[in-house]
């Protein structure tokens, strides 16, 4: 089912994807090890969404190699994906379901999950599963999909901006949460721009900047060789710079 | 914020929509108008039709108060409840689009962060819808005066669609403050919509014949704005003043709608939603798209049941005044297309043609749910489970096949049991079910073509499966009528479904249809399969 052990997670080299005349990712590449919780930045339309739909086989490359686990998800979503969980950055939800049910959903959706985790995530992250997905929050609905991830069991967890509408408090859960997947043998692809949480999160990082590869980097080697050592100086430097 | 601003944004985003609507209803009203002037040229048909129609309940319930002889009042009689009806509706999606999906949206939390008043965009919906009215009663004047009628009952009339809209303006905006949803705000002011027909229907068959010519309506027709509109009788006893009880109402129920929404919390509503339960042990796919149209189903089925229902009750009565009179069974004809024979059965199927196409719309909307799952995000975290764009695609266009399935059902089984009540052997209820079910194939297609365009013209996707919908209904139902060529007419798959029980039953004009309509919807999923999501 999974490619050997060593091989990357996630590869993808030279991808190029446009709409219409404008081009939202110009020869990008990336790659995921796994095990890793991979820190994926760069500054609002950058194209970091592109490339996680992209890698989801929602929307395909205009140019470019891409393979998750091993595959093609252009070609086969629903053999990529089912190895993988998926929060969105803005997460809509069925206005009529109630929280509980829309994570029931998916979790059945990506293959059923684990009864005692869901309900173990729904107390960690404080989250009422009564209400109807309406009446919640930004962040409570982010923590529906996350909830709904985390409790699957994936290999691969795609997140993009998972906690823009998590408190602090839940921005801790959650960082504990994804230590635990990846401890359990997971790879984590993690867009975010949170500094504090891809410090104490990532292992490496990749930053893009219109559509194109800036760095990659293991987090240290990048405080190390910067003559400002504040993750704000470098990341600001590289979103910046020409 | 000015509330200058909120308008013009308003108005903007109007301009496709409301267009549509008030050319769609100016066009029907002069198409029907050319059509009488063609077919009743002459004085003394026409009041031999009057006088039929006079007659006759069945006639008086569906289209309204025969008022003389003339063009201008045939006319009127033909198009009014009919057209009232339409633009009751027209303001009531306009209200609501522009108030409790704004609300729903978190449109409305942006705007009002902005110094405007609480209930600025109520208000300038209103006035949106305001202006929509002015604009039709403009239209349908000059519609009037274009095919030669009365100057002053042609203003008249335009007044009259002017004051029923503006009247279901203001009760769309109280649905919108009374609703959680724009569904159900649509929903709501959309069921007082029908009820006010039914109402009027009512009142103007119990209604008493004046002379050959005239009927007076009774004391129940005045409790529906549409029957007070029909009062100004624009065409013989000219009044004006009848209006003011539709426009009173619409301020009333506006000013009240005004006055809620300032008082009250962004997102309230009197009928809250209630707690749900915390988990779905049965969850999936399937069950996702069916909870999806449950509500939708049941809103469409319950309409076509009370057309049903009228439809069996009243056509023995139809039947009677028909009699052996040749001229009023050859009008009765052309509501049915392609058939010759002038019985009760020509006018079930006509009814019933009208419930195989709400059929459809419910099919048609529940494929147009697609686009907005796309649009809204939740396709994308759908498909980003192991769940194929095609098992997404597939799965919806079953849901609303079975959807307008149910619809039609149900409408069959409702006519059936409305002739039993009526005195017909029990055995009618199967042919009615058999009238309602030869016009699936034909309705398929049109889920089908929904399905394409939202596959192949997503942006467009919706407004594109109505207007497909609207083209096919006229076309294939009111095509003679409207006196359209027949090349023209047999565009639509409604022109060839099979005249039951007057025609036999044969495979190929339900064969063919089905497969046109697999075709179609296959190609579609091919395309969905090639394109991005969300595109």
């Amino acid at each position: 089912m999974l490619s050997t052990e060593h091989a990357p997670v996630i590869r993808v080299e030279g991808l190029t994807k446009r709409f219409g005349r404008s081009t939202a990712l110009d020869g990008f590449h990336l790659e995921v090890e796994p095990g890793e919780i991979h820190g994926f930045l760069g500054p609002n339309g950058a194209g970091k969404s592109t490339t996680i739909r992209i890698l989801l086989g929602l929307v395909r490359p205009t140019a470019g190699v891409v393979e998750v686990l091993g595959r093609d998800p252009w070609h086969d979503p629903s053999a990529t994906n089912r190895h993988v969980a998926y929060v969105p950055g803005d997460v809509a939800l069925w206005p009529g379901l109630t929280g509980g049910e829309a994570i029931d959903l998916l979790l059945r959706l990506r293959g059923g999950g684990d009864r005692a985790e869901r309900d173990r995530l729904i107390a960690a992250f404080e989250l009422d599963p009564r209400t109807r997905s309406r009446a919640y929050s930004k962040g409570n609905r982010q923590k529906v999909a996350l909830i709904a991830a985390l409790a699957a069991r994936a290999p691969l967890y795609i997140l993009d901006e998972p906690t823009s509408g998590l408190d602090p408090l839940m921005e801790s859960v959650f960082r504990d949460e994804i230590r635990r997947v990846r401890d359990a043998g997971s790879t984590v692809l993690l867009s975010s721009h949170l500094l504090g949480e891809v410090e104490q999160l990532c292992d490496r990082v990749t930053i893009i900047r219109a559509g194109r590869h800036v760095e990659t980097a293991r987090l240290e080697d990048l405080v190390r060789g910067a003559e400002s050592p504040t993750l704000e100086s470098i990341f600001l430097r590289h979103y910046e710079t020409r | 914020m000015t509330a200058a601003a909120l308008l013009a944004f308003r108005l903007r985003r109007e301009r496709v929509v409301l267009p549509v609507w008030l050319v769609g209803a100016t066009g029907l009203l002069a198409a029907s108008g050319v059509a009488i002037v063609r077919e009743f040229g002459d004085e003394a048909q026409r009041s031999a039709l009057i006088a039929l129609a006079s007659g006759n309940p069945a006639f008086l319930f569906l289209r309204g108060l025969p008022d003389g002889a003339g063009v201008g009042a045939v006319v009127f009689f033909q198009t009014f409840s009919f057209l009232a009806v339409l633009t009751a509706l027209m303001n009531t999606f306009l209200v609501v689009r522009h108030t409790r999906a704004d609300e729903e949206r978190g449109q409305d939390e942006l705007l009002l962060a902005a110094p405007v008043r609480r209930a600025a965009p109520l208000v300038t919906a209103l006035a949106v819808a305001l202006l929509a009215d002015v604009l039709l009663a403009g239209l349908a004047t000059t519609a009037g005066l274009v095919l030669g009628l009365d100057p002053a009952g042609s203003v008249l009339t335009g007044l009259a669609l002017g004051a029923v809209g503006l009247c279901f303006a203001g009760g769309a905006a109280v649905c919108a403050q009374v609703m959680p949803t724009p569904r159900g705000a649509n929903g709501l002011a959309a069921a007082t919509v029908g009820v006010a027909y039914l109402v009027r229907g009512a009142g103007d068959a119990l209604g008493t014949a004046r002379d050959l010519t005239h009927v007076d309506p009774s004391w129940v027709s005045l409790l529906s704005p549409i029957g007070w509109a029909q009062a100004s009788r624009p065409f013989s006893d000219a009044n004006a003043l009848p209006l003011l009880v539709p426009l009173l109402a619409g301020v009333v129920a506006g000013a009240v709608a005004i006055l809620v929404r300032s008082r009250r919390d962004l997102g309230a509503s009197l009928f809250a939603q209630r707690a749900g339960r915390p988990g779905w042990r049965h969850a999936g796919p399937a069950l996702l798209a069916i909870r999806g149209q449950i509500g939708t189903t049941i809103g469409w089925a319950t309409g076509t049941a009370i057309l049903g229902f009228l439809a069996g009750l009243i056509t023995p009565l139809v039947v009677e005044a028909v009699g052996a009179n040749d001229e009023l069974a050859g009008l009765i004809a052309r509501l049915a297309p392609g058939v010759s024979a002038g019985t009760g059965d020509v006018f079930t199927m006509a009814l019933l043609g009208i419930a195989g196409t709400l059929a459809t719309a419910a099919g048609v909307q529940a494929v147009t749910r697609l686009r907005t799952d796309e649009a809204e995000g939740r396709a994308e975290l759908l498909l980003a489970t192991p769940m194929s764009s095609t098992a997404w695609y597939l799965r919806q266009l079953a849901v609303a096949v079975s959807s307008t399935a149910v619809v039609a059902v149900v409408a069959g089984l409702a006519a059936g049991t409305g002739f039993v009540a009526s005195g017909s052997a029990p055995d009618r209820i199967g042919v009615t079910l058999e009238m309602v079910l030869v016009q699936l194939p034909a309705g398929i297609v049109f889920i089908a073509l929904a399905a394409l365009a939202v596959a192949a013209l997503p942006r467009l996707s919706i407004g594109l499966a109505w207007v497909l919908l609207v083209a096919g209904l006229v076309l294939g139902q009111l095509g003679d009528l409207l006196g359209l060529p027949d090349a023209v007419q047999s565009v639509s798959p409604f022109r060839h479904v099979p005249a039951v029980p007057i025609e036999p039953v044969t495979a190929g004009p339900l064969v063919v249809p089905a497969v046109v309509a697999i075709a179609i919807a296959g190609f579609g999923a091919l395309i969905l399969r090639r394109r991005d999501i969300p595109a």
